[in-house]
């Protein structure tokens, strides 16, 4: 479907991308944290589910997108050892101020839920609404493919215990 | 001749009439962008010209309109003549290129017979500023696809016969836009006009030409807010195949909104399958070739014949399978179960001594596998 609109290019790479990245991302925490205490089971959730995200943005085409721009500068912000992610020159953009002051004229129906949906997106907030949905589009089938590859993973878990 | 100097005495457009004397051409509007300008060839009637689908259907309009004006045409001398007068548009900033004349045509009168299109001046555009709030009408997606093409061809031509209501305009009459858009009727089926951007550079100037559609407001500022929807309604139709679901929801609210909830619903899938593997991993007789192996099984490429991989033949498509509201909530309840079977698992390493290995799987996988297993 992705590759027959000429228009808007939403491919997004197989699922066993997206496993690689997140064994690798996973095998590095291993090592970071070889006593896997179950008290702070909160911080290995958020450590896992951020291994999760950052290895879907790198997966998904690392610096090609918006939203895995956004979602990796985010992540290299907290730890600056792990995710490595190098800025890129971009071309400031007057876009975004200039139609946020006509805002009123857009259609008002369309444009809160694009709020909704910037807040929900990493990299929403400097997008108009038209790239916002090409970079929801994208989002959404990259953020199916991890849940795939996560679910295979557990299932997988279970099995081997049972 | 003489007829059309006494008219056009006072107009700015003195020489541009001259050029395009002897037939009906399309009048032009320039919209100008900020940094894009991309201009029209209208006269381009060859093949290797056409660049894109909005290309071939102006082009081809304007050939059932020159036929229809002028029947003997021949459409290679049509496009002879639109094209000189294009060249000569095209270095006019500001100015209408070719105010598209029919000899008994006088200008700034409102009847002109059967061009559907309508013209924008420069300079009135932003002097009016005509800010005209419009229903979302449907017919824009529909005009803007390929498939309905033939279909306009054949519409174009029935109405131009049966209506006249396009005027022309110019620079200087800025009340004239006013007055034909209020006698303007709007069509419910009016496919003859989409605004389509063309954009084929003829002088490597870049102007996106668009045209008005037929009824509606002229000025660049509504066309371009009409462009920008109808790139919104394209993606919106482009997320509802991806979503499922969305096909209950007609109106744009609606179909954000499920849009919204699915987004939010595959974080929450995420947040919950981490949290399982969070309690599941640690465990030190782990062995994750095994689990990979599973993993690969359930994807689409793996044809690897080895005895523990025949028995786990999962195929997981449940995940995409709507909002599993009810297995955040479940979740909860399997943690303590699978935090106490701590026994030492089977751990059916085969796999390693398995000689056959996938051919896919990169001696770096591999490794990691080990790896995580440690």
């Amino acid at each position: 479907m992705a590759s027959a609109d000429k228009l808007i290019n939403t491919d997004v790479p197989e699922k066993d991308v997206f496993a690689f990245h997140f064994l690798q991302s996973l095998s590095n925490l291993r090592k970071q944290n070889p006593f896997d205490t179950p008290d702070q089971k909160n911080y290995r959730v958020r450590k896992i589910k951020k291994a999760a995200y950052v290895s879907m943005a790198r997966a998904a085409g690392g610096s090609s997108r918006l939203w895995s721009r956004a979602l990796l500068r985010r992540a290299a912000k907290d730890d600056n050892k792990i995710v490595r992610f190098s800025r890129r020159k971009r071309k400031v953009t007057w876009k975004i101020s200039s139609k946020r002051r006509r805002s009123n004229q857009r259609a008002p129906v369309v444009e809160e839920a694009a709020e909704r949906l910037r807040n929900l997106v990493p990299g929403g907030g400097g997008m108009e609404t038209s790239k916002l949905m090409e970079e929801t589009a994208h989002y959404i089938k990259c953020l199916s493919m991890q849940v795939k590859v996560m679910q295979c993973l557990v299932d997988g878990l279970h099995y081997n215990k049972n | 001749m003489v007829f059309v100097i006494n008219i056009v005495s006072s107009s700015t457009l003195t020489f541009t009439l001259f050029l395009s004397h002897s037939l009906s051409l399309q009048a032009i509007c320039f919209l100008k962008k900020k940094k894009k300008k991309i201009t029209m060839n209208e006269g381009a009637i060859g093949g290797d010209l056409l660049l894109n689908y909005t290309d071939m259907s102006v082009l081809e309009r304007q050939r059932a309109h020159l036929k229809y004006l002028n029947p003997s045409f021949d459409s290679p001398l049509a496009g002879f003549f639109a094209d000189s007068s294009m060249i000569n548009g095209g270095e006019m900033d500001g100015y209408l290129a070719t105010a598209g004349l029919n000899l008994p045509m006088i200008y700034g009168e409102t009847t002109v017979e059967g061009d559907p299109r309508m013209s924008i001046p420069l300079e009135t555009t932003l002097g009016t500023g005509n800010f005209r709030k419009r229903k979302f009408d449907t017919v824009t997606k529909d005009c803007n696809e390929k498939k309905k093409k033939m279909n306009r061809e054949e519409v174009t031509e029935g109405e131009e016969e049966e209506k006249s209501k396009i005027t022309e305009l110019n620079n200087g009459s800025p009340k004239s836009i006013k007055k034909m858009k209020n006698k303007a009727k709007k069509e419910e089926n009016n496919c003859s006009n989409d605004s389509s951007k063309v954009t084929k550079e003829l002088e490597k100037t870049d102007y996106i030409h668009v045209r008005a559609r037929r009824g509606q407001a002229t000025d660049s500022h509504s066309i371009a807010e009409r462009v920008r929807r109808e790139k919104i309604s394209e993606r919106m139709k482009f997320l509802q195949d991806l979503v499922p679901g969305c096909d209950k929801f007609t109106g744009k609210a609606g179909m954000l909104d499920e849009i919204i909830n699915y987004v939010q619903s595959l974080q929450r899938q995420i947040e919950f399958l981490s949290m399982k593997l969070a309690v599941v991993n640690p465990r030190p007789d782990f062995d994750m070739d095994d689990i990979f192996a599973k993993e690969v099984v359930s994807t689409p490429m793996t044809v690897v014949p080895s005895p523990e991989m025949v028995h786990s033949g999962y195929s997981h498509e449940m995940v995409n399978s709507g909002y599993s509201n009810e297995m955040v909530n479940s979740g909860y309840v399997h943690f303590n179960p699978m935090q106490q079977v701590d026994t030492s698992s089977d751990p059916l390493s085969c796999f390693n001594n398995n000689g056959q290995a996938p051919s896919m799987w990169d001696s770096d996988v591999q490794n990691l596998y080990g790896s995580l297993g440690v």
